[in-house]
Parts: structure tokens; sequence; C-alpha cells
């Protein structure tokens, strides 16, 4: 009786040890696993996991902007920060591991392999949005793919895109490591343009004429495939997309220049614009673009404007007046823009102004005329916002002339200049210390990718 | 009722007994040293089942069956002896063999020494309590071969790096894993992630720690198993014994701290001519140079010296005159304490009948750190307490709560730390002629934050444990504990208007983490009789672990003043949140040790964990260890070499892991994304189902003899751990959108020796001991899938070929003595000038070779003196901040070391200090030259004691008292110019051994008493 006690004992307790192996699953508490995208809504907070990579200083939160401005940096802007990965930019000094390389290019692809998952789960939609979601995915992807191209790659005008290498074009989602797959090449430069340009396009077909939010829409979409043809020398293809977005998205001019900047919400013209707010923003004190534009004590003051840059207006001319004087954190005085003066507000990415700058600039390299203006018309419109006179026979200079005074500090000089195989600071338009090396981590990972010459 | 079944239990396990005949036996046990009685001796008929224990008096009484002839009496700490029965006996039992037969505490039970396979150290109590700093650990040095203890620096509160028999994981954490009474702690920082970690070890009361045992090798360790690999760190509180007359024990002590080493810097004399010296040799070397076109050598020297004059000397000496040094600021001297003193009080109380034992104690420590702002202040108590219900169940718990408070400066880094105070110029007045605290200093003055900053967290800690023992039969048992680590703790921390970190607005945060692990383990002991020559004991039981952490946080700006220092003030909130994550382990543990008259020892174990830290393909582990012991000094062979009493070799072999990476590592996840007006997820990390435990294959051999009558005795180990399955964050292509996945790949050894010898020189009236210590380490990283894994700022690297945690940078091999050039080995290992050209090597380790420590302890009469000494050697220390304070003005206008004198200034100056200049200077930049060597001895310990004699102890109705005054770190030898004794990196794996203006080790003198009533 006794032994039958002690062996019931011992089973009792065995049986309540052996009971708790379920508690070895675990859900983390702050983030999701993948098989939690079960329904519509999640795929669309993944979509709009992209807009926050967008936000990032290594996107449209700075470097994508800044960067171009820091290769095309003659007469626009003097880096005088310590940051040696910035002043290497400037000074077209980059070294293979160059920082901004790396976190540019890292978080392009976070972007591109997060709106792959969304186009991977696309039919956990309804048939009424799963177009427009797409749509809106494809943009993003379109739209890195452009930045890393434009930034890791010989221009399209270099004549040579069916065999200069672009970048790896990634189309599906990477759910797990898989060393045979995931090591990719670099497509050419044309491959890489042809998959922007179809990424695009469906994205115009597809995405609303006025996204709620700020969100990108069709007209964005358009945007981006004017700058897309103007590198590709697709004159009359740029044309008409400026000319469908000036005609057709109901955006107009604001009134004055410097309402164009540090608002909260899109402006009249902004076709596609970057929020912030104090608490979703690109960064207030090692990066994002107020960070080192705006002057101490708001931002570092890094980012100042070249003198030069006032030769380039008529003493009528508003924009000549947008910039204060103020110090770096680095104890040197200079001129700043006021483009990035405050913290939280919007960046515009795609502005009005630039439409009708390139609608322009592309009906007179073409000799067509798309649209009812002419090239006059297109930069006069630009000119008399500013307060100054127009010009009757613009010539292509006058237009690059134009872009850097109305898009000056915005991303814009160093495409411009490419395009147009124009000299960039001294160097050849091809030259090779004008493309960012291909990160040595990249290169030290992935046995497929080839470095750029130089590096 | 009770008592009806506790006797019915007594007569049924002496039912035999009963059947026969018996007679009383009764007699004393005495200590055969000084006569004195034993309390609490087991006393027990040979071959029968009766035990008793001698009562405070040592007298004892016990019933036998008269065929018994013998009595075994076993003592804690004394050597078990066989006597023959007597009437009245006087039983002497010796202390000779203490350390052979002491009983250490092993994982799920206990053990005498002599009876061990496995490697492992014990420390007393004794040698822990009282001592100077917050947390057990940092007394633990030197004190056990193979365990390497780094306080990392003279702040208090921090975490302490505890090396066990070496790095065994390079992305996983290397600390050990902290049990105590059973019940697994929380040992990891639970503070403010941009601070430096913090201890919440520092919770534990060292008072109420009875013994410490150090689980070394795998054959002790892997009853742990998966959580063994860094080895395991045993704590045992103190607890009442049978019989023991309630005792009350009062500990008060005092210290005061001063810093142990101080660097030497520049006064103003010395700096106005350094500066001029900075003049001259940059005005030479532009005119030699011919750089700006000066006409004459003067013309160029007095040019810069105006510069330097205007913009530095003139400039901030703020309008006194610098020419007769009226200003002469030790700027060191500021962010330290005169003296702090700690104050130290606690009282116990134990006791114990043959039903209830208990153990209560309650404690105040209030703590300054040598550094200033920064202090640490706990209180609380502690109870413990077991009751035998009946002879079969007895049970208990054991329960402390504490409150701590830690007021905490910046880490090392921060411009606002009061280690960087350093850096300003002894020229610069500590007020302005308002007599304000001086605002225009060359860096921001750091002691606005030392006035307006506050950085305050508070922990309440609760560890609790109850349990259960149930002897099913007598040689079976069960045991069953269920124990939670309850920690809360708040964090809040201000940074006022004026100060550098207050951006002038003003910044508050505040930062609430709970953190509990409840744990229970359950487990059947086995110790059957199977004869004299054979004794078996198994142990076999499960454990489950859950831990349950949560944490909330908000930072606010935009302050209206430094009035209020709470988030009230802050007028715009920043940032807020609150995340928690749980793990849970789950294991399976079966043991048993064999010997065969007490000559040959076996042991094996095995465990199997399952933890939610990994995926359900590898989520259980299986961990064996199995371990042999011969006793040769039992065999027949030995009985003739009389000077020798006792040999014993072992060797083991086992296997441990280690899953210290965190929460959902295997898992693929997406985060949560804040873009306005559309709340997302970002995929950010990417799974891998298949990651497993992190193993370490651990083989050890051991000798263990005593000689000479038990005077001199030993240990020596010798070990070889083997780590695979790395648990590595791989780099993988950005193109995936990821950057890293955590895989199991790559390999590390850890080989060594371990050496422990204690001699009893003299053992009379006069007693004088010496013991020795030291444990030899060497590390490789043998595989890490050719990558390169940095640490330490960039400063270090785990490398293949080479051990973990190399420093890895330019190799500085001297000047120029033509130009002052520093000069540096290229790729060709050519002498370079151009640093550009430089290759960047491997320069040096971080880990020492060997590591130990050395005691002598002397007592006559009333007095004792213990003196003990550590030593480290074969690392090197970097000084981070050499390219500051020893770079001669080029990287700024810092206050310079004093070795900054013997820059080159001519040709021909042989010197190995470059030439100097805010302009044209040389070497500045990261390179060997500020590697130094980081071996150190250090006077770690001088106490020297008097106990009152019984005399006057009866007088003052006491049982005894005890006066003592202790030195801790009074005398250090090393090459390294600071206290090398620091690391700034913290717990780092490949990050160590760097200083950054971080603070040296107090220097402490305590007076303190002890009586017991």
């Amino acid at each position: 009786m006794k032994q039958f006690k002690n062996i019931s004992f011992i089973m009792l307790v065995a049986a309540t040890l052996f009971a708790c192996d379920k508690k070895l699953d675990v859900l983390p508490q702050q983030n999701i696993t993948p098989d939690q995208i079960k329904t519509a809504s999640d795929v669309k907070a993944l979509l709009f996991g992209g807009y926050k990579l967008m936000q990032s200083a290594s996107a449209f939160g700075e470097q994508y902007l800044l960067m171009g401005d820091l290769i095309a940096s003659e007469s626009q802007v003097d880096f005088v920060g310590t940051f040696t990965e910035y002043r290497d930019v400037q000074n077209k000094t980059m070294v293979a591991n160059n920082g901004v390389a790396q976190t540019m290019w890292a978080n392009s692809y976070t972007l591109i392999n997060t709106v792959n998952t969304v186009l991977d789960k696309i039919n956990l939609l309804g048939d009424d949005e799963k177009d427009a979601i797409a749509g809106e995915a494809k943009f993003m992807r379109g739209v890195a793919l452009f930045e890393l191209v434009n930034y890791y790659a010989q221009p399209y005008s270099n004549g040579n895109a069916g065999s200069q290498p672009g970048v790896p074009i990634i189309t599906a989602p990477v759910y797990a490591y898989d060393a045979s797959k995931d090591n990719p090449a670099r497509a050419t430069v044309e491959a890489v343009y042809q998959q922007v340009i179809s990424d695009l396009t469906e994205a115009a077909q597809s995405l609303p004429d006025a996204p709620e939010d700020f969100r990108a829409g069709k007209y964005a979409a358009e945007a981006f495939l004017a700058r897309v043809y103007m590198n590709m020398g697709n004159y009359t293809g740029a044309a008409q997309m400026a000319d469908d977005v000036i005609n057709n998205s109901g955006l107009s001019l604001v009134s004055s220049f410097d309402k164009c900047f540090n608002n909260v919400g899109n402006s009249s013209e902004d076709i596609f614009g970057i929020q912030q707010t104090s608490q979703s923003n690109s960064g207030t004190s090692n990066g994002g673009l107020t960070t080192f534009y705006a002057a101490q004590p708001t931002g570092r003051g890094d980012a100042q404007m070249n003198a030069n840059y006032f030769s380039f207006f008529n003493d009528d001319d508003a924009r000549l007046y947008y910039y204060y004087e103020g110090v770096s954190i680095g104890g040197f005085s200079g001129y700043y823009t006021r483009k990035w003066e405050d913290f939280y507000k919007t960046i515009p990415v795609a502005r009005l102004a630039e439409m009708y700058l390139t609608r322009g600039e592309a009906n007179l390299h073409s000799g067509e005329q798309v649209g009812d203006a002419s090239p006059a018309d297109d930069i006069n419109i630009v000119r008399s916002r500013a307060g100054t006179t127009p010009i009757d026979e613009p010539t292509v200079q006058d237009f690059v002339d134009e872009r850097l005074r109305e898009l000056g500090f915005e991303g814009d000089r160093m495409l411009t200049l490419k395009r147009l195989q124009m000299d960039i600071d001294g160097f050849s338009f091809d030259d090779p210390k004008l493309v960012f090396p291909i990160p040595q981590r990249e290169i030290d990972v992935n046995k497929n990718l080839a470095q750029n010459p130089g590096y | 009722m009770r008592l009806k079944f506790l006797l019915l239990a007594v007569m049924l396990s002496c039912i035999s007994a009963f059947a026969q005949q018996t007679k009383n036996i009764s007699g004393k046990v005495i200590d055969v040293k000084d006569g004195s009685p034993l309390s609490g001796v087991t006393i027990k008929g040979k071959g029968s089942s009766r035990v008793v224990t001698s009562q405070p008096d040592g007298s004892f009484s016990i019933s036998l069956p008269a065929d018994i002839s013998e009595l075994e009496f076993s003592f804690v700490g004394f050597a078990d002896i066989t006597v023959g029965i007597s009437d009245n006996m006087l039983v002497k039992m010796s202390a000779s063999e203490k350390s052979l037969n002491e009983v250490v505490v092993v994982g799920f039970g206990r053990a005498v020494k002599r009876n061990l396979t496995g490697s492992i150290a014990k420390v007393s109590g004794r040698e822990v309590e009282n001592f100077p700093a917050p947390s057990f650990e940092s007394a633990l040095q030197g004190k056990a071969a193979g365990v390497v203890v780094e306080s990392g620096s003279g702040k208090i509160g921090q975490s302490i790096k505890v090396r066990i028999r070496g790095t065994s994981s390079i992305s996983a954490s290397s600390q050990p894993f902290y049990v105590i009474d059973g019940l697994p702690v929380t040992s990891q920082s639970q503070s403010d992630v941009n601070n430096d970690p913090t201890n919440p070890l520092a919770d534990i009361n060292p008072n109420d720690i009875e013994s410490i045992e150090v689980l070394k090798d795998a054959s002790a360790a892997a009853i742990y198993g998966a959580r063994a690999a860094n080895g395991v760190v045993l704590i045992t509180t103190k607890k009442g014994r049978n019989n023991q007359k309630t005792q009350i024990e009062l500990n008060v002590a005092n210290s005061w701290s001063n810093p142990s080493r101080k660097w030497s810097f520049l006064d103003a004399r010395q700096y106005v001519d350094l500066i001029e010296l900075a003049a001259t040799s940059d005005g030479t070397y532009d005119f030699k140079n011919d750089l700006s076109g000066y006409e004459t050598l003067d013309d160029a020297v007095n040019d810069y010296k105006s510069f330097y004059e205007g913009n530095i000397l003139d400039y901030f000496s703020l309008g006194t005159d610098w020419k007769t040094q009226e200003v002469n600021t030790n700027w060191q001297d500021q962010l330290y304490n005169k003296d702090a003193m700690s104050k130290q009080i606690d009282l116990s109380v134990t006791g114990g009948n043959d039903k209830t034992r208990f153990f209560i104690s309650g404690f105040y420590n209030d703590q300054d750190a040598i550094v200033i702002n920064n202090t640490f202040k706990r209180y609380g108590g502690r109870f413990n307490l077991e009751h035998n219900a009946s002879a079969k169940l007895s049970l208990g718990i054991n329960v402390a709560v504490s409150r701590s408070q830690l007021n905490r400066v910046s880490n090392d880094n921060a411009f606002s730390t009061p280690g960087q105070l350093v850096a300003q110029l002894p020229i610069s007045p500590l007020y302005d002629s308002t007599g304000a605290l001086n605002k225009n200093t060359l860096y921001s003055n750091g002691l606005f934050d030392a006035q307006f900053n506050s950085d305050e967290q508070v922990t309440f800690r609760t560890l609790g444990n109850a349990f259960a023992n149930y002897n099913i039969i007598p040689s079976l048992s069960f045991r069953s504990e269920f124990g939670a680590d309850i920690l809360n703790l708040d964090q809040q921390a201000f940074q006022g208007k004026e100060t550098i970190d207050g951006g002038g607005i003003g910044k508050g945060n505040f930062i609430t983490s709970q953190n509990v692990v409840f744990n229970t383990n359950n487990y059947f002991t086995y110790a059957p009789k199977i004869g004299e020559n054979h004794k078996l004991n198994a142990v076999l039981g499960m454990s489950y672990q859950q831990g349950d952490v949560s944490q909330t946080f908000s930072y606010g700006e935009e302050y209206p003043s430094d009035a209020i220092k709470n988030l009230a003030g802050a007028t715009s909130i920043t940032a807020s949140s609150s995340t928690g994550f749980r793990y849970t382990f789950l294991s399976y543990f079966l043991r048993g040790n064999y010997s065969y008259k007490n000559k040959y020892l076996f042991s094996a174990s095995v465990r199997t964990d399952a933890s939610s830290r990994f995926g359900p393909e590898n989520r259980y582990g299986w961990f064996p260890a199995g371990s042999v012991g011969w006793v040769l000094s039992e065999e027949k062979f030995m009985e003739n070499i009389s000077f020798i009493n006792f040999l014993k070799l072992r060797a083991s072999w086992g296997l441990t892991g280690n899953a210290e990476i965190g929460e959902s590592n295997y898992q693929a996840l997406y985060g949560v994304s804040n873009y306005p007006g559309l709340p997302g997820y970002i995929p950010n990390q990417l799974g891998n189902p298949g990651l497993k435990w992190e193993k370490t294959a651990q083989a050890d051999a051991g000798l263990e003899f005593a000689v000479l009558n038990n005077r001199l005795n030993g240990e020596v180990d010798y070990y070889k751990k083997h780590t695979t399955d790395l648990l590595l964050a791989v780099n993988i292509p950005a193109t995936t959108g990821y950057s890293t996945i955590l895989q199991n790949l790559g390999n590390m050894d850890n080989q060594g020796w371990e050496f422990t010898l204690t001699s009893r020189n003299f053992d009379g009236k006069f007693k004088w001991t010496t013991s020795i210590n030291a444990g030899y380490n060497k590390n490789k990283v043998l595989n890490i899938g050719g990558q390169v894994i940095e640490g330490g700022g960039g400063l270090q690297r785990a490398v293949e070929g080479q051990p973990i945690g190399v420093f890895f940078m330019q190799k500085f091999v001297g000047v120029d003595p033509e130009t002052g050039d520093a000069q540096y080995l290229d790729k060709d290992g050519k002498i370079t000038t151009d640093y550009d050209q430089a290759e960047r090597m491997v320069v040096g380790k971080s880990n020492p070779d060997w590591t130990g420590g050395f005691t002598n302890t002397f007592s006559y009469k009333g007095f004792d003196l213990n003196i003990l000494f550590t030593f480290v050697q074969g690392n090197n220390v970097y000084n981070g901040g050499g390219v500051y304070m020893t770079a001669g003005f080029f990287n700024g206008f810092d206050n310079q070391t004093t070795n900054m004198l013997n820059a080159w200034t001519q040709p021909g100056d042989k010197t190995d200090v470059p030439r100097i200049g805010y302009f044209y200077g040389s070497g500045s930049r990261n390179s060997s030259r500020w590697l130094y060597e980081g071996s150190y001895i250090r006077l770690r310990n001088v106490t020297f004691g008097y106990t009152m004699p019984k005399k006057l102890n009866t007088a003052l109705h006491i049982t005894s008292a005890r006066l003592y005054v202790a030195g801790i770190n009074l005398w250090t030898a090393t090459k390294y110019p600071g206290d090398p004794e620091v690391n700034t990196q913290t717990l780092g794996n490949i990050g160590g051994g760097q200083d950054f203006y971080t603070i040296p080790q107090p220097k402490t003198i305590t007076l303190g008493l002890n009586v017991k009533f």
C-alpha cells in the first residue's frame, strides 16, 4: 500500500513536469511574424512601411537629395562639416567603404523588399483596391531602382546603357536567405531603366488621380517617369508626362516661392512630398536634410550655400533672397538656404515647377510642342512666380540654370548635368569619380557583384 | 497529531533497533585545536541508521543496538572519524583536512569536495563579506583560479565583466549564469541602453552569502546544460543550523575612498610651455618646408605664437595673466570626491532547533563613488526559513527584498561625463569674474552637467523561493522549488538647460522596467545503500524558467526651467513607447554519481534544454557530460608513501550550451513604422528556423593532492574548451533587404591551466597560511567564415587564428629623429611616415594570459592579518583618450599628459613623442602608440583585525567582537600610465581593455566592527 502511494506520487509529479511544452512557443510582442499578414489592411500596413523607408535620411529624408547636390556641389553647396564620408562625396574622393554609399544602398533594397512583399501578398486584397495598391508598391520600387541606378551606375547618357552595369533588380521578396539565389549580379543600366519604366508606367495606370494622406498617386508616377525619360533623352515621353501632370493633376503653382517649403502637409504644387512630424522624421541630430542644411542651433549647419550660387540670379529674383546667415557646429559662418530651415516639415520630392521646366526643355530639345505652351512660356511661368524678368528665347543652358535657381538643394543638379553630358565640378559627366562605389561590404559578401571602376 | 505522526515515523525508522537490545552512549565532541566544544556534529552508529547531533556544549547522547561497536562523527569542515564506543567518550575532531572534506554546493545537490570529479571553485562568504563595493563579484577577483573579474571602472553600480575560463562566444553573451539558492536570477542590465550597463546583482547583500561555488568544467556545469557554457556561479545564502543557539550578529563598517591612480597632466606653467613649444614647432615646420612663404624663421615662429597665444592662452584664461600662472586649475581634482565615504551596517539573527532553522538579516548601505555624482544606496532584508513538518517532509522559504538607488553619471564617451573634465585647460579658471561657473571653457564645462543633471534609478527587488523536501523512502527524496525574481526599475534622468546634454532647452526621460523571472525545479534524489564499498547518488528532475520583461519609456524636452525634473515639466514629448518580451526554458536532467571504495569515482549527467529562443526545428539541445576520478592515496601501493596524504586524479568531458542572444532571433520579423498618418510594418529581420544552440565541448583533467601532514594541498587543472556552432550575426547581401542573419557559424577554442596551492606554514598559536591561485587561458578564434567582425569602436576584431578581441590598428614604430614624424609599418613591413600607407594589423590583445591571487593569512592570539595580491599578465590596455590627451594638440588644445614635454623638437632628438603642433603635428591618429602593456600586480586587500579576548566578552555580555581595518588597492605595479584595471567597453566580447577617460579603481580604507551576541 505504501509502495503504491509512493509510486503514484512519483507518477503524479512526473506528469506535471512534462506538461509545459507549449510554453516554448512565444510570440514577439513588438514585432509581427510574416504569417500574421492575413488581411487586406495588413498588406496595406506593409505598403505604408515603404513610406517610412522613403522618409529615411538614407532616402528622400536626406541622402537621395543631398548626395546629388554634393556631387554637383559647384556653385551650389559647400560642405564644411567634419563627417568624412560626406566631405569625400563633395571632394569626389569616396572610398569603397563610404558609409553613405552603404546606408543608401541598404535602405533602398529594404524598401524594394518591403514592396515586393506587398506584391507577393496582393491577393489578400479585394479587386476594388488590388490594382491601386500594386501600383503604389511598384511606384516605390521604380523610384528606389531609379535612385540606385542614378547613384551607383554610369548615367544613361553615357551611351552604353545596354552594356554598362547598373544595379541588381530584385522583384521577389526574400523570406529566407538562400545563398544560391540571393547573391544577385548587377543588371545592365538599360535593364534597370526598363524595369523602372515598367513599374512607374503600371503605377501611373492604376494609381488614383487624387490620393489620400499625401500618398503617391498617378501624377507622382508620371513626374518620376518624366525624370526617367529626360535621363534617357526621350524628350517626347518626358514632355508628355510633364504635360499630363500640368494639365490634369489639378495642382497649381503656389503664389510665392517661399511658400513652397517648410509646410505642414503638401502645398498646392507638391506632386509628391514626404511628410514629417516631431515624432516621425528623417532625423534631428546626425541625419536629415534640416540637420545638415539648417544653421546652428537648429541643425548642424554643415551644408552651406556656395557664394557663387547668388551670381545666377537677377536682383529682382525672389529666390535670390531665400537664404539667411548662420554658423555651423564647427564654428564656420556662412549662408544657408531656407528650403530646409525647419524640422518636421514636408519635403517636396516633386513640385509642379519642375514639370514646367521639364516640358519646356524637352520641347526645346525635340523641336515638338507637346502641350499648349512654348518653352519660353514654360520657363517664364516659373520665373514670373519668382518676380523676375522673362526670357524670350530660352536656350538649353537657360533651362539648366533655371533648374539650379528653382530646384537648387533639391537634388536635381547632378541628374541635369549628367544627362546633358555637362562637366561636373571639373569632371567629365561620365567620370568614374562621379559614381558611388558599390559598398565594400556588399562586394565582400556577394561574389557576383562587380565593383565600379576606381574603387 | 503531527507529533504522533513524527513519532510514528521515528518508530518506523527505528523498528529494527527496537527489535534488539539497546544501549545508551554519551560523550562530548571537541575541536582538537583548542578544546572548544563542537556543536552540530553528526553522530551515527556504524552500521545503524540512528543519527543524532551534538549539543551546543558538544555533548551528545545516542541509544544504539548492542551489537554496534563504533560511532561515525562527521562535521562540516572537519575530517570524518570513526571511533570505538566507550563510556563518556571524548572525541576530538580535527579540521586539518578541511579543504578536502568541505561540502560544496553543486547543481541540484551537495557533495564532499574529496569525492568531486568536476572542477568547482568554492569561495566562502567570509571572503566576500564587508568588501566595500556594491556587488560580491568585485570581491571574487583573485580568489578563484580561472575566474577573471573586471570591475571596468571606479564608477559604482556598473556591470562587472566575469569570464570563467575565457570568452566562449562572439555575438552572444559570455557572462556566467548566476543561480541563488537554486533560483536563476536576472544579472543583465535593465537600465537605459544609452548609458553603461548596470549590475542587477548589486541588489544582493554580499553579507548574506554563505558560499559561492563556481562551476568551471563541463562535468560540474553540464547539469545546467544550455545555460552553462560560460560557467555557472552558485550563490548560497546563510541558513540557520540544527540546534544552534540563536546568534545575533552586527556588522558596521565605514570606508573612505580615493582614486588608486591618477594621470599626470600638465599644470598651467607646463601647459603654457607646451603651447609655446607647439607654436615653435609649427612655425619651424612651416618655414623649413616653405609652406606660407615666411621670410625668416623668427617671423614664422612669432606668427604662430601669436595665433596660439591669442586663440588659446588669452582666450581661455578669461583675462587672467597666464604668463604668471595666475590661474592654475587642476581639473582632474574636480572630478573626484575627496575621501568618498561609504557606510554599511547590517544585522542578522540566525538560529534553529531540530524542527526549525532560520536566518534573518537587514542591511543598509550608502556608498559614494570616488567620482562626483555617483552614489549607491541600498537597504533591504532577507528571511530564510526551513521547517521540518514531519520526519519526511521539510519545507521553507528564502526571501530577500531590497531597494537600491543608483545615481549615475553619463558614459565615458559623453562630453558631460566628469571623467572628461581632465581635457579642460589648467589656465581656465573654475569661475568667471562674476563668480559664476566658467562657461567659456575649451569644451562645454561638464561641471554644469554635474550641477544640473540628474540620473537616478531605483530598483525594487524581490527574490523569493519556496521549497519542499519529501523523503519518500529513506533512500529516495523529492524536492520541489518554486521561485521568482521580481525586479522593478524606475529610471529618471534630467539634463538642465545650461548643460551640454540639455541642448539649451532641457531634456528628460523616464524609463520603467519590470523583469519577472519565474522558476521551478523539481527533482528526485536517490541514494540507495548498496553495500559498504558502493556509493550511488542519482538525481532526476526538471526545471522550467519563464522570464517576462516589460518596459516603458518616454523622452521629453523643452522645460520652462530646471525646477521641475520629471516629465511633467517637459512641454514636448518626443518619443514614448512600451515594449515587452518573454522567454522560456524547459529542461530535464539526470545525473548519477557512483564511487567504489571511495577510490574510483564516476559521474555522468545528461540534460536536455528547450527554449523559446529557438524554433521548433532545433528547439531541444542535448548536453551530456561524464567524469571519472581515482583517489590514488586510497590504493595499497600508496600506503607506504607517508608524505602523501591525499592524491586524486580526475578527468571530465561534457557539452554545455549558450543561448544568450535575446528573444525572437530565429523568427522572421516585421517591425512597426510610424510614417505620419500611415501606420505600417517594415520587414526588419530575416528568420532562421534552423537556428540552434551554441555548443561548447570541454575536456578537463585535474590533480588534487595533500602532502606533508596535509600542510600543503593543491589542485592543478588543464582544460580545453571548443565552442562550435557559434551564434553569429553573419553578413548577407543587403539586396535581400536585410544586412545580417543570425547563423550557427564558426568555432573558437579556449585552453588553459589552473593552479591552486595552499600551505599552512605555521599551525600553532601563531598561524600562517599562504595560498596562491593562478589561471592561464589562451583563446583562439578558429573559424568565422572569413568575416571581419569588429568591436571596441572599430579598434578591435575577431580575427581567425588570433585570440578574440585583438587590437587591430596601425603599428607605431617610433619617431623619425630627423623630422619628428611618427613612423608606422606599411603592408610590406617597411617603415612609413604616411598614415594612409600604414597597414592595420594585430598589435596586441585585451585578454590576459595569466590571472590570479596570492594570499597570506596570519593570526596570533586575537590578531589576524590577511594580505591579498592580485595579478594580471599578458594583456594590453589601449588609451582611447590618447588621441586627445597625448597627441600634441593636433586634435585639439586639450590639456596634455606630462610626457608630451618630451616631444621631438629638432633634428637629432631621440624620443618616442612625435612632433607636436595643431597644424603640423604628427602621429595623432589611432595607432599602437597608445597601446600599453596592461599587466599589473595590485595589493588588493590588506585586513588587520583584532578579536577581543573572551573574558571581556563575558563582561560585555557578547559572544565575540572583532575590530578591523582594511585597505583596498593600496599599491599597484604596472607600466600603464593610468589605472590598468579599467574597461570602457564594459561587457564586450571583442571590445575590452580600453581606457577612455575611464574612472580608475578606488583606493579604500575601511574601518569595521563585527559583534556577535
